[in-house]
């Protein structure tokens, strides 16, 4: 098991690797110049000269290359350009914002979307799979970001029940916290039950498909053990899968959220480095975020045979 | 049955309802989508304006009617870069395998690493934000997808007695993939563009709305919601209206898929 | 001289009749976090308006940009314009107790001037304008510095915000190894906790040695009234005014000017407005084919509707002005301040003459600063108005100022940050293009007049050389000069004394609270 755990951990490191290496050489293909936009319109080119030797810049982008990698290897993702931050802790304090919402929100989608989607296939072409499909393909098609307005609108605005924009720590105030995060995590919410049950719907019908189903059901197996014995936890392990895929997906689609509601996060964190040319902080963000796809997938994979029972029995 | 009649029905009238909007904006808008007044910004709807002005004055229902052009447009033209790439990869690494499919697969595999809008970022931050350059970075982010599609396809393809007695025929590899082997993709790939269309159009919103999409002043619904965002208080809206079009044109998009899906590909879903 | 130093400063708190409450807190909006602590060093704006409460140079700016003394009793400048001397003055301690000695300065001065240091402003004190070649301390309380040659900028640039005001600190705010750790300055505030990303709090200097009268820019009587400053970063403008009105904030330094309508008619809330001292303008790049004929320039500017641009991008706040020295400014004329009415037939006319057939010129713009963009689409739509097709290019801020720099550009909406001396509000966009391509107007006749500028003591010729480089400008338009920025401050109350100034970043002696 933990030979498993590290060949996969191995495996993952040349598509990490190649992750890096893109992320610095294409990053410096864009225009524009970070110590030009730190120094702004009354730039001297002799202080452009020296803020980018300070910067590490004036290097050649392979020595540049070679130094950010051992620097690496040494865990040491070095210093925003911008703010002088370590890169490091920066990304630790701003994932866990957007942690907190993400994994919030897939908690209560799945736990809504997972039980509805397996009922509406169980009861497949009634009105309530009918009712349970059109909510998913709705929920599915409204933009995150409008949803997030939207309800900004209401109940921030019109309502005043929720603080319509800034961020304040658990640590700090956790009463007060659980008002800023409440409106993103509704939001991230709804859009994913509208995927989850769909996913859920089409495994657990696959599953019911199937004829170990149709056998227990012959054999006099009450319905209801039928189902919660063996159709849901084996249409659970696919659906697990995809929850693995979704939460990859919302850490890409998260900065769109963190600028509605103005969090603090790391989406935000990553597309206000872009604009500033924020190099290592860039490089930085994109190898956690890859790290924590790979590890998301690995989890999955892992907790896999947990919940199908074919599998554990390989 | 009654649900994939429904589908089509709801779906088909939908997407059918933002084309027809779109290609009415191509002949007429009530004003100019880009033409300012500045004496009357931020106008509750009128007889005049029937959703009213935006904060440069221009009209917002023709902004939404140029919204719409450019939206689909970009969509349209992204899901054929996708595809055309994405095909060309997909039949490459399933029909000739070897390594081949081991390099392609592993490319293919690094660029699904990423969630498709954060490519399109990084891509769109070296393209630099353009209409040419949404269509490339999405096309690109989207490719991928279409790739293990069709690989996927191929795979099963390549293997049934046809493609073997084309081959059996004397027919070049060359013939026998794009005669026997592409035309057996099309099904889930037409599937798969539908639903294509409305993630692209759902990522070109969200792009505009982060400020990398289709640059102003031309009207797309997403830099549209993303400009109307300071003004949510007194034009409320200003935001509400594109997003609204957004969500109609990702329904049809949805339900169309899940009507052609439940069409050519029965297995599924159903 | 301690004694008077003290009788002052008596006479200023009775004056004031409101005698620091222990308890007292101010909190001031700031908009992002500050870069560091050192001055000038590692900065933005927000980094100088924290700096400027914690540190003191030995002059600083006064409220129309000109110099005045702050911890020099005076400046004696020699007839050759060569020599300054500073007496400093007597009774200023720093935060930890010390009296302020001439080796301190000198220790500052020599750490700015070394290249390690990346001071902002240290290669303008070795330009050829203006070459710094000695400091020296010939008693403990004189400080003298040479130049080169005479120099108009000189003082400017040790008053300049940006340069961090070349602050005096202890030369304990340094590590042992000679690395910055945090200031030990004579200013009103001491440094008290920066919590990244979230506040920067200074506290009253209990000690301070405040300069009798009135407050003037970072001049003047500087007497801290609060026993705490909180900066607290709230990014978001529309939180921003939310909690000015929620009472979670005291000064709202900068609102924008859509929701002054609002804020004005709150009872209980006050707008100080100001002119800042920054340019928006639209640049054109004199080595385009179509654009090198001043013709085309000249039917370009006459296209603008100046007054109402301004009105409509400002929403009101702002006149404006066809100079780049600011309304505010000591040096502005009101020949500078005229502003040619729009003529549409002549603008087509020149248009004509130049060559012009229909061609799109691009505008480039921005999305970062909302007054560039508007200024794009207002500037589009006025010139299609005579006939001038125009497209916009909206590239991303570092892109923009990428293409800025390299000169790689046709038209563009840009905005230059706030210049203090009006030599520099020339200097700014004026400069040989081959080896600078940022600067618009490569004249090598008006460029000696304003090297002329910077050598020049004499206020009074000052001023009549700039108003014949602003009579070349409305000729030759290589850059169209539309305004100055106005900040909006807004205070509830209970907050008294604040007031907006030329430079956007807020200052908080002066200001108490009063339940």
């Amino acid at each position: 098991m933990a030979l498993y755990v590290l060949k996969r951990l191995l495996a993952a490191i040349p598509t990490l690797l190649l992750v890096a290496a893109s992320v610095f050489f294409l990053m410096r293909l864009i225009p524009g110049d970070p110590a030009l936009l730190v120094l702004g319109d009354a730039a001297t080119p002799e202080a452009i000269a020296d803020l980018r030797a300070s910067m590490g810049l004036d290097r050649t982008l392979p020595v540049q290359f070679a130094l950010w990698l051992s620097q690496l290897l040494g865990g040491d993702l070095g210093f925003s350009i911008t703010s002088g931050e370590a890169v490091g802790p920066l990304i630790l304090d701003r994932f866990g914002v957007t942690a907190a919402i993400v994994l919030a929100a897939v908690a209560i989608a799945v736990l809504l979307a997972v039980p509805a989607g397996m009922l509406a296939a169980w009861k497949q072409g009634s009105w309530g799979d009918i009712a349970a499909v059109s909510l998913a393909t709705l929920l599915l098609s409204i933009p995150s970001f409008w949803l997030g307005l939207i309800l900004l609108l209401v109940f921030g605005l019109k309502l005043g029940w929720v603080p319509v924009v800034g961020y304040v720590t658990f640590a700090e105030n956790p009463w007060a916290a659980l008002h800023y995060i409440l409106l993103p995590i509704a939001t991230l919410a709804l859009v994913e039950i509208g995927v989850l049950i769909r996913m859920a719907r089409a495994s657990t019908i696959e599953v019911l498909r199937l004829d170990y189903i149709a056998h227990a059901r012959a054999k006099g197996v009450p319905e209801s053990r039928v189902l919660l014995r063996h159709a849901f936890p084996n249409a659970f392990a696919p659906t697990l899968t995809l929850v693995g895929l979704v939460l990859g997906n919302l850490l890409g689609g998260i900065a769109v959220i963190e600028t509605v509601f103005t969090l603090p996060g790391l989406g935000r964190l990553l597309v206000d480095a872009i604009f500033a040319r924020d190099y290592p902080v860039i490089q930085g963000v994109m190898l956690f975020i890859a790290l924590v796809y790979v590890s998301v997938n690995l989890a999955v994979d892992l907790l896999y045979p947990v919940f199908d029972p074919r599998v554990a029995a390989e | 049955m009654m649900r994939l009649r429904l589908n089509l029905v709801i779906g088909g009238t939908l997407m059918g309802a933002v084309l027809a909007l779109a290609v009415l904006a191509l002949a007429w808008t009530p004003y100019d989508p880009t033409r300012t007044n500045l004496r009357r910004r931020l106008r509750p709807p009128s007889a005049d304006y029937w959703l009213g002005t935006d904060e440069f004055g221009r009209d917002v229902a023709s902004r939404l009617m140029a919204g719409a052009v450019t939206s689909l447009g970009v969509a349209a033209a992204t899901v054929l870069v996708a595809l055309a790439i994405g095909i060309a990869i997909g039949l490459a690494s399933g029909f000739l395998r070897g390594w081949v499919d081991r390099v392609l697969g592993a490319v293919n595999d690094t660029l699904l690493a990423f969630p498709g809008i954060l490519l399109a970022l990084g891509l769109l931050a070296v393209i630099g934000p353009s209409r040419s350059g949404i269509v490339l970075a999405l096309g690109l982010a989207y490719a991928p997808t279409v790739a293990r599609v069709v690989r996927g396809s191929v795979l099963s393809i390549r293997e049934r007695e046809f493609v073997e007695a084309s081959r059996a025929l004397g027919n070049s590899e060359a013939y026998t993939l794009l005669r026997h082997v592409l035309p057996h993709t099309a099904a889930p790939v037409t599937v798969l563009a539908t639903s294509l269309f409305g993630w692209v159009i759902l990522s070109e919103s969200a792009l505009s709305f982060l400020g990398l999409g289709v640059p102003p002043p031309a009207a797309t619904w997403g830099n549209m919601l993303a400009s109307a965002r300071p003004f949510m208080q007194e034009a409320p809206l200003l935001s509400i209206a594109p997003g609204a079009l957004i969500a109609i044109c990702l329904l049809g998009a949805n339900l169309l898929g899940d009507a052609l899906r439940d069409l050519l590909d029965p297995r599924d879903g159903a | 001289m301690k004694f008077r130093t003290a009788l002052a400063a008596l006479a200023t708190a009775c004056a004031l009749a409101a005698p620091a409450a222990a308890q007292d807190l101010l909190r001031i909006r700031m908009n992002a976090d500050i870069r560091s602590t050192d001055p000038g060093v590692n900065r933005d704006a927000n980094t100088d308006g924290i700096a400027w409460h914690i540190v003191e140079g030995l002059v600083a700016l006064r409220d129309d940009a000109t110099v005045a003394q702050m911890l020099a009793e005076r400046v004696d400048v020699s007839p050759d314009g060569l020599t300054y001397t500073f007496p400093l003055r007597a009774g200023v301690r720093f935060h930890n107790g010390q009296a302020l000695t001439s080796a301190d300065v000198a220790f500052a001065m020599q750490r700015y001037m070394r290249r390690e240091t990346n001071w902002r402003c240290r290669a303008d004190l070795d330009s050829a304008a203006t070459r710094l070649t000695a400091v020296e301390t010939p008693d403990d309380r004189t400080v003298v510095m040479r130049l080169e040659k005479p120099s108009a900028l000189f003082l400017t640039i040790l008053a300049r915000p940006d340069c961090g005001q070349a602050g005096i600190w202890h030369r304990d705010s340094l590590n042992a190894d000679g690395s910055w750790r945090a200031p030990i300055g004579t200013g009103p505030f001491r440094l008290g906790e920066w919590r990244r990303g979230q506040f920067v709090e200074l506290t009253r200097f209990a000690d301070y040695a405040a300069l009798p009268g009135e407050p003037t820019g970072l001049a003047g009587n500087k007497t801290p009234l609060v026993e705490r400053v909180r900066f607290t970063i709230i990014p978001d403008e529309a939180a921003s005014r939310a909690a000015l009105i929620a009472g979670n904030i005291d000064i709202l330094p900068d609102a924008r000017s859509r929701d002054l309508p609002d804020l004005r008619a709150r009872p209980g809330f006050s707008v100080h407005s100001a002119p800042s001292m920054d340019l928006q303008t639209v640049l054109m790049q004199t080595r385009d084919p179509l654009l090198q004929d001043v013709r085309m320039r000249r039917a370009i500017a006459l296209a603008l509707d100046v007054p109402e641009l301004v009105r409509a991008v400002s929403e009101g706040g702002s006149r404006p002005s066809r100079s780049p020295i600011p309304p505010g400014s000591a040096f502005n004329t009101p020949a500078m301040l005229e502003v040619p009415p729009r003529d549409l037939a002549q603008a087509r006319r020149l248009a004509q003459e130049a060559g012009y057939r229909g061609q799109k010129l691009r505008i480039i713009t921005t999305r970062r600063y909302e007054a560039f963009y508007e200024i794009a689409v207002v500037v589009q739509d006025m010139l299609k108005e005579a006939g001038i097709e125009s497209e916009l290019e909206v590239l991303e801020w570092a892109t923009q100022l990428d293409r800025y720099s390299r000169g790689d550009y046709q038209m563009m909406a840009f905005g230059f940050s706030a210049r203090l001396d009006p030599s520099l509000s020339f200097e700014m966009f004026t400069g040989p293009k081959a080896t600078q391509p940022r600067k618009a107007w490569d004249n090598p006749a008006v460029q000696a007049m304003l090297d002329q500028t910077m050598a020049e003591g004499d206020p009074a010729r000052r001023r009549s050389l700039f108003e014949a480089m602003q009579a070349r400008l409305m000729e030759e338009v290589p850059i169209i000069a539309l305004y100055s920025s106005t900040t909006h401050g807004v205070t509830p109350r209970h907050v008294q004394g604040y007031r907006s100034w030329a430079v956007d970043a807020p200052r908080a002696w002066g200001v108490r609270i009063v339940r």
